[in-house]
């Protein structure tokens, strides 16, 4: 408690410190530019400490080259052949060679940017806090001797990667475009699928240092004003340095931080995440990563996916069953092992008990031991799988198959029957992949539990977990619902998917309660060769 | 915080370290029992138990291999009780004895005989039996029983349960677990009733076979129910699963199989001017399975004759029943308890003569037997019989 109490005050001390210095809004540099083109260009060099690669470039222009005019970029951010095209040659033999006509005054920045720049992207500035954080933004800036206002120009475009299926949510049917570390690129996949006025982006920096772009992105008339209060008042709590991907911000916004479930929910797929908006959810995108972040998370939304609604309800319904499945599985499989060998061996088979008998003949381990091994390889080999390129990856699954699966088994330290359990656990765990952490924190924790006290160790850490579950909230929204509390309408959407026309309702828990909003018509189930009365047109 | 943390890691590493895994017991300290026998020893009076313990390390193995012998090993343990004899098998097998997974106790003619009441608590008693573990009669020592290895299973124990479980394709028997058996030996009327199981030597081979049901008086084997007689029984207790009537053609020589495909009773218990009759109505139906006739026998009148002779048939199976259980005495069909459940006050002067009473019941049997069906043939294979 007093460690608390010294952080929070060694923290406010050393924020004073700083406020004092250089730390107020807009670096410090709140004055305005001054007229004087040298005089600028020494202060601006002065605050970058001469880097290296911010370059600047003086030149003359004017009817008889008679303005003095200088561009400030950081070289490797900007598009060299716009300046050139689009900024220098109408300013430089633009105003040569067609004159002075209309004795335009050229050391007014607005005449140069509505008579020479054909760019359109621009934008005037009169302080030199704002010129640095374009400048470091990746901006060119027009300073033009004897005025005291800057010209911000925005070229060309910021290399990005292409728009590519995201590699962590493959679909067989579906859209195959993913976010990209750009933001603008990622807003603008989001606007291409809803082309309404109802789409609201909000954008602030944080960061400190970084001064990372992060928008709220929500549907108007959809999202909960109360959410989007919430969210706001989260994010400007952070005071940071840097924010270098959205786990930054999620760690810092989420309901419950000491938790083992994620409380807020993240994508790669625009589709999946207007779907989200659509239910009243708000994303929150930032630069510099391709995942999105999306709150309020339920926990049932991690056996959903997106294919589930392009597909036919059918597969969808039973795949969605054994997702459910697979994630009791990788949770319990080795702990139900381990409960019924150790302490129920009544409840098994009397021909599978032989079997079981029979291979663990030579085994060394008790159970729960030989168990806990297993797994933790496992981990170990996934662990080293991701970080390895893709040729030695290769080599991980033979050296896994062959020394855990077989030659272990051979050499008698671990039963056949447990390399099943532990293979069908770890493929169970990859079916959920949004729970594989808690999945894994779990299947531990309940190894321990089983290997205490059996079943009856296993049904106490169900009800903990069950009664944590219930307790969590995501920005307001039960994590359980709509399971507890109970809704039945949305139970339509939860452990099967109904046909899209019998979905007529939203989620009631998310979406904004006084929200003029329907999804569908009551009335669309298809149905052949039926004289239409427009009855159903009436009626709206 | 940090306090709060160390005192978690206190109290886990209490429960991991104390806790002694709360009687937790790995599979490789387990002595599987898969089946027992109870005896009597000859000159010692003492309890011989014979346990089938599976011996894992052989389980894989074919007999063929070298060094591949039996699966299971058959050992005993002698003592005063049963309970005692079980623990005294632990200072050969140096491991307790798991019996969760006994599958069949099997009783020595002696112990039959001379009552099974004694023994018979521990199998119920005790909370790692199963109640329903299947209970046998040996026709002569249970350990013998215990000993011969079969042919297509691995354990003798296993096989046996195999073979009562068969009893739906006959009815010849049934199968009686130890919460059957017992429930009937506390009924104060009803007999109980255990399949006999005895080994034949066959071409110098040891099979085993189930062939009659013993019938007890109280605790004691009175007398036995041989196939006919056991399968009366059943079509009175509703239990006939399937198996073969040999009806006598009516107006030939020939012998027709009937497959029994369906059997229901139903058993109304009426006391009729001091007389008690037990109604019972049973419902049969069956398939024309084959025919040793060249008669065609597929026209409406032969087939309500054939019927009627079922019917025959059944009805003197069930009265052979009964008049054998007359004989004994026993109460096998347990009609005094569904006297007790429909006479309340006649039941208080009833019980205590029950004796007396039962061989004065008399059955009044209403038959309704159908042949569904003639399987793929509508006429006989024989000669001059081509269809149209």
């Amino acid at each position: 408690m007093f460690r608390y109490i010294l952080k929070i005050l060694r923290y406010t001390a050393l924020k004073s410190k700083n406020s004092s210095q250089d730390h107020t809004s807009n670096n410090g540099y709140n004055e305005p530019i001054p007229s004087d083109l040298k005089k600028s260009r020494e202060i601006i060099e002065n605050i970058l400490h001469n880097s290296s690669d911010v370059s600047v470039h003086e030149f003359y222009f004017g009817n008889n080259r008679e303005c003095k005019g200088a561009l400030l970029f950081i070289n490797s951010m900007v598009d060299k052949e716009e300046i050139h095209k689009n900024i220098l040659q109408p300013l430089m033999y633009g105003t040569l060679m067609f004159g002075n006509d209309k004795n335009l005054d050229l050391s007014d920045i607005d005449t140069i940017k509505t008579h020479y720049i054909s760019i359109t992207d621009c934008l005037k500035i009169t302080s030199l806090g704002d010129l640095i954080d374009k400048l470091l933004a990746g901006t060119v800036i027009l300073l033009v001797d004897g005025s005291k206002e800057a010209l911000v120009i925005n070229t060309g475009k910021r290399e990005s990667r292409n728009i590519e299926e995201p590699g962590t949510e493959a679909v067989v049917r579906g859209p195959r475009e993913g976010f990209n570390e750009n933001i603008n690129v990622s807003i603008s996949l989001i606007r291409r699928k809803i082309k309404s006025p109802d789409l609201c982006v909000e954008k602030l920096k944080l960061g400190e240092k970084s001064k990372t772009d992060v928008c709220i992105v929500y549907l108007k008339s959809i999202a909960n004003p109360e959410l989007i209060k919430e969210i706001k008042a989260r994010l400007n709590r952070i005071k940071i340095d840097a924010i270098l991907e959205s786990g930054y911000i999620e760690q810092f916004i989420e309901d419950a931080p000491y938790s083992i479930f994620p409380t807020v929910s993240n994508s790669e797929k625009p589709d999946k995440i207007v779907a989200k908006l659509l239910d009243g959810r708000a994303a929150i995108l930032v630069d510099g990563t391709p995942f999105v972040l999306v709150v309020p998370m339920v926990f049932i939304e991690t056996f959903q996916s997106v294919e589930d609604y392009y597909s036919r309800p059918y597969l969808a319904s039973i795949m969605r069953i054994i997702r459910f499945l697979s994630y009791i599985i990788s949770t319990l499989g080795p702990a139900l092992y381990v409960a019924l060998t150790v302490f129920h061996q009544e409840l098994i088979p009397t021909s599978l008990l032989i079997s079981i008998a029979e291979g663990r003949e030579r085994v060394p381990f008790p159970a729960i031991l030989e168990a806990w091994l297993m797994i933790f390889t496992f981990d170990i080999l996934r662990e080293a799988g991701i970080r390895l390129p893709k040729a030695v990856g290769q080599t991980i699954g033979i050296v896994g198959a062959l020394v855990l699966g077989q030659a272990s088994v051979e050499a008698g330290l671990i039963s056949p029957i447990m390399v099943i359990v532990v293979s069908a656990t770890a493929i169970a765990s990859f079916a959920v992949p949004a729970q594989t952490d808690s999945g894994t924190i779990l299947r531990y924790i309940f190894l321990a539990l089983a290997g205490i006290a059996g079943g009856f160790g296993v049904i106490m850490g169900l009800l903990v977990t069950l009664i944590h579950l219930t307790s969590l909230r995501s920005f307001g929204t039960p994590y359980l619902w709509p399971i507890a509390p109970l809704n039945l309408s949305a139970l339509k959407d939860v452990f099967i998917r109904m046909p899209l026309w019998n979905m007529t309702k939203h989620l009631s828990a998310i979406i904004w309660k006084d929200a003029d909003y329907y999804r569908q018509a009551p009335d669309l189930k298809p149905s052949p060769y039926k004289n239409d009365n427009s009855d159903s047109k009436q009626k709206e | 915080m940090r306090k709060n943390a160390a005192h978690l890691v206190i109290i886990l590493l209490t429960i991991f370290l104390f806790s002694g895994c709360l009687g937790g017991r790995e599979i490789n300290d387990l002595e599987i029992v898969i089946g027992m026998g109870v005896d009597k020893g000859q000159d010692t009076q003492d309890i011989i138990i014979t346990a089938q313990v599976v011996k894992e390390a052989e389980v894989g193995r074919t007999s063929d291999e070298s060094g591949g012998g039996k699966a299971y090993w058959n050992v005993t343990g002698n003592g005063k009780s049963v309970f005692d004899a079980i623990r005294k098998v632990t200072h050969k097998t140096g491991n307790r004895l798991f019996v969760s997974h006994s599958q069949v106790v099997i009783f020595g003619n002696d112990l039959a005989s001379e009552g099974l009441q004694e023994y018979i608590d521990f199998f119920l008693r005790a909370h790692e039996m199963r109640p329903t573990a299947l209970i046998l009669i040996a026709e002569d020592q249970a350990a013998d029983i215990m000993d011969a290895k079969p042919e297509t299973e691995k354990f003798p124990a296993i096989n046996i349960v195999k073979l009562v479980k068969s009893y739906r394709f006959t009815s010849h028997f049934y199968k009686v677990n130890m919460k059957d058996f017992v429930s009937s030996l506390m009924c104060e009327t009803t007999a109980p009733t255990a399949p006999i199981v005895k080994v034949m030597e066959e071409e110098g081979q040891k099979n085993i076979h189930i062939y009659d049901m013993a019938v007890f008086k109280n605790d004691k084997m009175v007398g036995k129910l041989v196939h006919e007689e056991t399968r009366g029984l059943l079509w009175v207790l509703g239990k006939v699963e399937s198996g073969i009537l040999l009806v006598p053609y009516p107006e030939d020589q020939g012998l027709l199989s009937l497959e029994i495909l369906k059997a229901e009773s139903k058993v109304t218990p009426k006391i009729e001017n001091g007389k008690i009759v037990m109604h019972i109505k049973i419902k049969q139906e069956s398939s024309l399975a084959e025919q040793s006739s060249a008669l065609n026998l597929t026209t409406m009148s032969v087939f309500e004759k054939i019927e009627k002779a079922q019917s025959e048939v059944i009805r003197k199976e069930i009265m052979t029943a009964f008049e054998k259980s007359k004989e004994l005495n026993a109460d096998i069909f347990g009609f005094g308890r569904m006297l007790h459940k429909k006479y309340k006050n006649e039941w208080e002067k009833l019980k205590d003569r029950w004796d007396e009473v039962y061989p004065t019941i008399e059955l009044d049997i209403e038959i309704e037997a159908k042949i569904q069906k003639t399987d793929l043939l509508v006429k006989p294979a024989a000669p001059g019989q081509k269809e149209e």
